[in-house]
């Protein structure tokens, strides 16, 4: 379910079956122009792996609004994140998985409120390039299979 | 300080063919690729019939094919990806079905579950479907999954809308 009327609708009918929260976590710098670019980069990668499995789960995961935080500093932004995290709390979810390529998050892993699906993304390229594609392709299959195992558990 | 390098009107003359010819040549060269891949890359709107795969290709165990489709609504214009389960039927009949479950819109697969390797398996909340698309009782869904029509023009395999049953 993406986070539109319409999906979210249906969300509030059948809430009994979609108990799964995920959470795009993404960086946005500033400093520098490159950064800028690949920023905007990080972005993209980051949404798109975000539709192949809000389309995977559709009847099952709620695609969160994403979470953007200013790159510098991470260590302040963990208890924003984790506000963030609980405010959706209130509506039945089970499992909160937050989606980033950002490397900091892992330090502080085990102090965040939802499991964390991390893995080095590319640092640039073009998504419409067949090699972006499968890379894509292949990764998303990992993570499907990462939300499927801790549906089992 | 190096001589400006000077360019003698034979190679000037080389260039300047050598290019006009390569750019004549791709003139001629592009719309004939195009002829011949345009079917497979072009992207059309909902509700018309899409060229998806060689019908060789197909067997009787449902493969995953994707294809694009344009999408207008009120706002914005957006490619959307599609895709089918095809297979062969016993009686030799194409069959396309959408992968999309019934109960709540996740996409199922073929063979997912191990304890059922002829059905499509919903991996959301293990609703289950016979390889017709016929929804299993006592799990979720309520429906079939909808079948897109087919047609098949010079070896390729045409899907057109999927149509709920």
């Amino acid at each position: 379910m993406k986070w539109m009327k319409k999906d979210l609708e249906q969300f509030v009918e059948e809430k009994a079956y979609i108990d799964t929260l995920f959470i795009p976590v993404i960086p946005v710098a500033t400093s520098s122009d490159d950064k800028v670019v690949s920023s905007g980069f990080q972005l993209e990668l980051n949404e798109l792996f975000s539709r192949i499995i809000e389309e995977q789960f559709k009847g099952r995961i709620v695609l969160a609004p994403s979470f953007y935080y200013m790159d510098e500093k991470v260590e302040g932004e963990k208890d924003r994140l984790n506000e963030w995290i609980d405010a959706f709390s209130r509506q039945p979810f089970n499992h909160v998985f937050l989606f980033s390529f950002d490397r900091s998050w892992r330090k502080v892993e085990g102090e965040l409120n939802g499991e964390l699906l991390w893995f080095p993304g590319l640092r640039n390229g073009d998504l419409q390039s067949t090699e972006t594609q499968s890379f894509v392709k292949e990764q998303a299959k990992e993570i499907i299979e990462i939300i499927k195992d801790s549906w089992k558990s | 300080m190096s001589e400006p390098k000077k360019v003698s009107r034979r190679q000037f003359l080389n260039y300047t063919l050598t290019g006009l010819g390569g750019f004549m040549a791709a003139g001629m060269v592009a719309p004939m690729v195009r002829f011949a891949i345009d079917p497979v890359f072009k992207p059309s709107a909902a509700g018309e019939f899409v060229s998806v795969a060689d019908v060789e290709e197909l067997s009787n165990e449902p493969q995953r094919f994707e294809w694009e489709i344009e999408q207008v609504d009120a706002w914005y214009e957006s490619k959307v990806q599609k895709t089918a389960w095809v297979y062969r039927s016993e009686n030799d009949e194409i069959v396309a079905l959408s992968p999309v479950c019934t109960h709540l819109g996740c996409t199922v697969d073929w063979a997912a579950s191990e304890e059922y390797p002829n059905q499509f398996f919903c991996p959301c909340h293990a609703g289950r479907y016979t390889k017709d698309g016929v929804n299993v009782p006592g799990t979720p869904p309520t429906a079939p999954l909808p079948k897109y029509e087919t047609k098949v023009e010079e070896g390729m395999l045409y899907l057109g809308e999927a149509i709920a049953r």
